[in-house]
């Protein structure tokens, strides 16, 4: 099969693999000490300082966690990588809330994100009488097709659709950029490793190859570690 | 307020500790002199497990890697951006001009995209090539020779391929092509546009036993733990703070050069960060690389009975001239490169093909030309904002549904992942008297110094440049059997040509010439007016084509230290 019809194929059937949900219990809390401890990633001290004052702030109350939490997991439900707890998810839209609360950012956490999650919740009240944490699943995946498309969206629902897209793409860059996250994507990268070209198959699934002449003059990676030496015409001989 | 001297007389202070500044201090320091070098920002050291961020994954980022604190994302390796605290910039009129400052040990080149391209005999004859208004007062054939030490000393990767505008160097072999460049490849010969592989200061292979060998992450623009790219910090001033000739200043801003009765510098002076007190310091030879604007700033700055215009300002032209490469972007949706079997391909940090200028015999609307670089991070470790806001955006080229939830979300997000690539057009400026830096009367920084106010605009021959990139995308989009994403912007847009400043290769305050009436520094980079102050940032280019000026900036330098150290050793400085 040619890989363009393969591609079509591929995404026609992509839809209805089926998973199962399992529960998704929230863990222990770590105490804030453990989460700085964490985060060791280069900072400069007033970056630093600027961490520690948000990672030891709370935004966001119990139920308000609850909901992201119940909606992040119907966003991206639990596979054989993990679930948005493991992805810590919920304490990414936690931190970010804060981050960008700043007026630069038109207090974002709470003109956004809090207000997020009352409209999302009025929309369960108003179709079902009950708040979404009270709802099964099913109710919750009603009013959610009926926000989450761009195609279908009627006007009165059009602020609802435009917080609940904010969330999606708080919870799929929550998850996509975990460690579980990337698992799942298959991302392969951040090690130190010597690079020698794209895998052959890969070549061939694509139908490029790399030209002779091209690959000649690129790096022989066995003799990577000789020292450089070139004649005075710039051609290198080790 | 206090100020207070040093008692030591420097033989040379040396402002700025990025590109110029490391590979003065070195050949200085090499030749036994012994330097001051000034930096304004902090100590830095990539392998310093507190500061590195290298080989960080995203998930130890609280943000997720989101550029909230630094421009480019969490692990980019800049302190400082377009904007620095404390440290504003005024424009004039609707002027919109960004500028960049990293405040750290090493400047720039910490962060910077490690292209290292020569400028071609053409760019330094521009005014016969190109009908700009002056040539450069030196050839490539003066130059060449300091470009072929810098591969040696420094290294960069690239190949011989006898152009007639991108020397060839001394190089070592460039990786082998990613999967998207070889869509590239194959979409730019439909045009008869060449690709070639790129021309970055990795290493790829070892050129002394300092330095580690690429290790193939991708994450250059982190600054390298075992100095395989080149930062000047790395490579350049840490091991010369090894041979005991250099005092370091960190976290000190050059307020001003000091000069006596005569108008010959006698040092600088500058503010410690940390405590706020101003210092002079004393030297014979006092060498400008604080960046082009910065080191125009402070000459416009060091105001005095015998300079009233600023230091080496008799011409007038100190900010004159300011220009920053035209660049252009579009984002290229391939279809074929959807649904990628997923490998390790992050490569080094950047691209490892792209395209030099192809049009030099025809005839354009447009004197300078422009290469094409490619995006790099295909398969790269997703940051902030994977998958886009709308995850399956894409799905509308194709009649599906866009938006959801769920499974469908998750696998969408895997379909696209990879199948975009970005190509970014880097042009010459056109130099022009009319685009410049002065300082702002009415403004300073919170060390009390005065700040620059920008004014400049794009000519409609940089205009020109831009709609011909952006007419080139949609028809390599169309060879690649892709889409442009978004509208391509036309002339009420600009072109999408960028906003001045933005590419981060400022040149041109500082002219280089023969004539001081039309320059402000010779050929040697030193002030016409001041036989003992120097610059070697980007300031003394004329012109800089379309290529990117680091290995420029240091080449340059490496002339002018010599040139430094001959004059000191006749005493006649």
């Amino acid at each position: 099969m040619k890989r363009r019809d393969s591609i079509k194929t591929i995404f026609l059937s992509s839809i209805g693999a089926s998973i199962s949900l399992e529960s998704c219990i929230t863990p222990v809390g770590e105490s804030i000490a453990d989460k700085v401890w964490e985060y060791q990633y280069g900072r400069t001290p007033h970056e630093k300082s600027r961490d520690e004052k948000f990672l030891n702030s709370i935004f966001f109350d119990q139920t308000e966690l609850k909901i992201i939490e119940r909606i992040a997991n119907i966003i991206i439900p639990p596979n054989q990588y993990g679930n948005v707890n493991d992805a810590k998810v919920v304490e990414m839209i936690e931190f970010i809330a804060k981050d960008w609360s700043t007026p630069a950012h038109n207090n974002y956490g709470e003109n956004v994100l809090r207000k997020g999650l009352i409209v999302i919740n009025q929309l369960f009240i108003k179709n079902f009488n009950k708040d979404l944490l009270e709802c099964s699943d099913d109710e919750i995946k009603i009013i959610f097709d009926k926000i989450s498309y761009q195609d279908n969206v009627s006007e009165d629902l059009s602020e609802a659709a435009s917080l609940f897209a904010t969330y999606r793409y708080m919870v799929v860059t929550g998850w996509f950029t975990s460690e579980v996250g990337m698992k799942d994507l298959g991302y392969k990268g951040n090690i130190p490793n010597v690079w020698d070209g794209v895998p052959d198959e890969v070549l061939k699934d694509h139908s490029v190859s790399y030209d002779k002449e091209w690959i000649e003059k690129c790096v022989d990676q066995s003799k990577r570690n000789d020292l450089a030496v070139w004649d005075d015409d710039g051609n290198l001989i080790t | 307020m206090e100020i207070l001297k040093s008692k030591e007389r420097y033989d040379v202070i040396v402002v700025g500790s990025g590109a110029a500044g490391g590979i003065t201090s070195k050949i200085l320091t090499d030749a036994g002199l012994k330097i001051a070098l000034i930096e304004a920002g902090p100590y830095f050291d990539p392998a310093d497990p507190k500061q590195q961020t290298q080989f960080k994954p995203t998930w130890a980022s609280p943000r997720r890697g989101s550029s909230v604190t630094r421009r480019f994302g969490d692990f980019h390796m800049s302190y400082g951006d377009w904007k620095v605290d404390g440290e504003p910039y005024s424009s004039k009129d609707d002027t919109d001009f960004m500028w960049w400052r990293s405040r750290m040990l090493g400047g720039r080149t910490n962060h910077w995209g490690r292209i290292a391209s020569r400028l071609g005999p053409k760019d330094f004859k521009c005014k016969d090539f190109y009908d700009l208004d002056e040539n450069w007062p030196i050839t490539y054939e003066d130059i060449k020779p300091y470009y072929d030490k810098l591969d040696k000393l420094i290294g960069v990767f690239g190949t011989k391929e006898n152009l007639p505008n991108d020397p060839d160097g001394f190089f070592l072999p460039p990786p082998k092509p990613r999967l998207h460049e070889l869509y590239y490849i194959k979409g730019a010969r439909k045009s008869g546009i060449n690709v070639i592989p790129s021309r970055l200061s990795v290493l790829t292979k070892r050129i002394n036993n300092e330095r580690g060998i690429c290790m193939f992450c991708g994450q250059c623009e982190r600054s390298c733990s075992v100095y395989a790219c080149f930062s000047s910090s790395s490579s350049l001033v840490i091991p010369s703070l090894k041979g005991g000739l250099v005092d370091l200043y960190t976290d000190s801003m050059v307020r001003k050069v000091n000069t006596d009765n005569n108008g010959l510098a006698t040092g600088v002076s500058f503010i410690d960060k940390k405590n706020g007190k101003e210092y002079s310091l004393r030297a014979k030879v006092v060498v400008l690389g604080a960046s082009s604007c910065s080191s125009a700033r402070i000459l416009l700055n060091s105001k005095s009975n015998a300079h009233p215009n600023g230091l080496g300002n008799s011409s007038g032209l100190i900010g004159k001239y300011l220009q920053d490469t035209v660049g252009t972007s579009k984002q290229i949706f391939v279809p074929e490169l959807m649904n990628r079997k997923t490998y390790n391909e992050d490569g080094v940090g950047g691209a490892h093909v792209y395209t030099p200028w192809w049009l030099h015999d025809k005839k354009l609307d447009f004197p300078v030309g422009y290469h094409i670089e490619t995006s790099y991070r295909n398969l790269g470790m997703p940051q902030f904002g994977v998958g886009g806001y709308i995850p399956n955006d894409f799905n509308k080229f194709f009649g599906l549904r866009v938006g959801g939830y769920g499974e469908q979300i998750r696998k969408d997000v895997k379909k696209y992942w990879g199948s975009t690539i970005s190509l970014e057009s880097r042009g010459g400026a056109i130099p022009d008297i009319n685009n410049y830096c002065e300082i702002d009367k009415n403004k300073k920084d919170i060390y009390g110094i005065p700040v620059l106010k920008f004014n400049y605009k794009w000519a409609n021959s940089e205009l020109n440049q831009a709609k011909h990139a952006q007419d080139i995308y949609e028809e390599l989009a169309y060879n690649m059997d892709g889409i442009i994403l978004g509208d391509k912007p036309g002339k009420e847009q600009n072109y999408g040509i960028s906003t001045p400043g933005s590419i981060i290769h400022e040149v041109g305050t500082t002219r280089m010439g023969n004539d001081t009436n039309t320059s402000v520094v010779n050929k040697y980079e030193r002030l016409h007016d001041v036989d003992n102050v120097y610059v070697v940032d980007a300031g003394p280019f004329v012109f800089k084509g379309d290529k990117n000026p680091t290995w420029t900036i240091m080449a340059l330098a490496w002339r002018t230290s010599e040139h430094i150290i001959s004059e000191l050793k006749k005493q006649n400085i």
